[in-house]
């Protein structure tokens, strides 16, 4: 369908900024107007749906092209609008590593202090000694990671939850704790400002106590994003400076590759983990994810998640561990509930764009770089996440159902037809 | 979390929850913040919305949890005060105390 094809070229490139400079679009209104249970679906999305000639015309044609168009309509519009919602911690989590990069120097000087997991030194002679010195740190801090993941997919998937509680509650401790200690130290150094122990002793108790309360337990959401987002800013912070420099770019690399591969191939472990949850339907552990709205289960029988996640947080040890990516996304379109449920993605993203960021505002040193790379990663990586392809099927089932039965009904009878995107799986 | 979602006795038992927790925890009350965020998230509750059965309990509460935190604030300007002020003429003491020390001369 060409009108298809050229509509989300415009949405993947555009549409999804464009969007949002729209004012007061039917699309942000809650649900009630977007779903109603029976009657004209396809005019109130339409009305949603303000720049897609494309599936007004569309609209006159027989029940199939229809269906196709409604379904692409819902799901481009809950993609955008989720889209935007991520921009917003994406850039703040960057915002936070840039600042410190540029003003605390701490966090760029040279140290020959490494993690343990990059043992092989990058202070050689020659060019080929260094590369190939990387390349052995990635190999490492790869292996490490998916050992870890896959160590944690067997915890889930023998329940052993208090294991799995205990080492994510350690992990953020650290995390809340010693390296924002760390991190405020150095600040008021570079500021030159005298501070004493109880004042900072007070600070950090606060700090770490009530970041513990919100994200493991219950919390203002604005407050548990706002956490989420300077904890991975500090871990990414962390990675900045331990690793070193031709690693750290190998090991970014190769960490999208384990990525794809982990999530996508039927046997990796984060697809196991996110099939285990699904089929308990259990939540994900709350320490991993960032989720842009609260999910809300009234009227819903069973939260239908379509989640892809790398979770490997792990605990840190005294050097500062790695904190492989957890990647977990999805795009739950409202059905007759009231509340968006949002989408999440993993707090691993946020470390692993940040890094990216980082790292090329302390190498780079102008403001052309960081600001490309920012941009790049805004639009590439960002959309992905809450794009279709990740829809789980049965959970675009339900949705459709809602819409249309007679588009149900046809996915049903073919589930491999990926209306928008032919990868989908 | 939103407020909205929770019925009213969770409301009240989450705002209790939060007021209660800062004195329990370190038997002293270490935890102004935890107080703040209980007044900024129960304020609409407690004094904005229509009332009903359970909003004069938790308007007691984020009362209370105001009170502490401006006890806190009250106690810890008044520390930073001193300490700033001070500092350089405690001599061993403050350094004792310092957690960083600007350096060059003042």
């Amino acid at each position: 369908m060409n009108a298809s094809d050229s509509d989300e070229d415009i949405y993947n490139e555009r549409s999804a900024l464009v969007r949002s400079e729209s004012p007061a679009l039917p699309s942000y209104i809650p649900d009630s107007d977007l779903t109603p249970p029976n009657g004209t679906p396809t005019k109130r999305l339409k009305a949603g749906i303000s720049r897609r000639p494309g599936a007004a015309a569309a609209d006159g044609g027989g029940s199939d092209p229809e269906v196709e168009a409604e379904e692409e309509e819902l799901t481009l519009k809950y993609g955008a609008k989720h889209v935007i919602m991520l921009f917003i911690p994406v850039t703040l989590c960057m915002v936070v590593v840039v600042a410190t990069i540029k003003s605390v120097s701490f966090y760029t000087e040279k140290t020959d202090q490494q993690l343990i997991y990059t043992p092989f030194t990058e202070n050689t002679s020659s060019v080929g000694r260094r590369l190939l010195n990387s390349v052995l740190n990635t190999i490492i801090m790869i292996s490490v990671i998916v050992v870890m993941t896959i160590f944690l997919v067997v915890l889930y998937k023998y329940r052993c939850y208090k294991f799995i509680h205990g080492w994510l509650i350690l992990s953020s401790l650290m995390l809340l704790f010693w390296f924002s200690f760390m991190y405020l130290g150095e600040v008021f150094k570079t500021y030159n400002l005298a501070m004493d122990y109880p004042t900072v002793g007070v600070i950090i108790w606060n700090f770490g106590a009530v970041g513990m309360i919100c994200i493991h337990w219950k919390g203002p959401l604005q407050l548990q994003q706002a956490y989420l987002i300077l904890i991975s800013a500090l871990m990414a912070l962390v990675f900045i400076k331990y690793l070193p420099e031709w690693s750290a770019w190998v090991i970014l690399g190769a960490i999208s590759v384990y990525d794809l591969v982990a999530v996508l191939s039927p046997k990796g472990p984060l697809r196991m983990l996110v099939e285990t949850a699904q089929e308990r339907n259990e939540p994900i552990f709350p320490a991993l994810i960032y989720s842009s709205a609260m999910v809300w289960t009234v009227g819903m029988a069973s939260p239908n998640e379509t989640q892809r996640s790398e979770p490997d947080e792990e605990a840190e040890q005294s050097d500062g561990r790695a904190e492989p990516p957890s990647r977990h996304s999805r795009l739950l379109p409202e059905d007759e509930m009231e509340e968006d449920r949002g989408v999440k993605l993993g707090l691993g993203d946020f470390i692993f764009y940040s890094v990216l960021v980082g790292k090329a505002a302390a190498t780079g040193g102008d403001w052309n770089t960081t600001l490309a790379c920012f941009v790049a990663i805004l639009i590439v990586c960002v959309p992905p996440w809450t794009a279709p392809p990740l829809c789980d099927l049965k959970h675009k089932q339900e949705l459709l159902k809602t819409v249309s039965p007679a588009a149900a009904q046809r996915h049903h009878e073919h589930p491999d037809d990926s209306f928008i995107n032919p990868d989908c799986i | 979390m939103n407020l909205e979602r929770l019925p009213n006795e969770e409301k009240l038992s989450l705002c209790r929850k939060y007021y209660l927790v800062p004195l329990a925890v370190s038997g002293f009350a270490f935890l102004p913040f935890l107080w703040l965020v209980n007044v900024v998230w129960f304020f609409r509750e407690a004094f904005l919305k229509p009332s009903y059965t359970e909003q004069l309990q938790i308007k007691a509460y984020v009362k209370r949890s105001a009170l502490g935190l401006l006890l806190w604030v009250a106690v810890l300007t008044t520390w930073i005060t001193i300490y700033q002020h001070f500092r350089a003429e405690w001599g061993e003491v403050g350094d004792y105390l310092s957690f960083t020390i600007p350096l060059g001369i003042p």
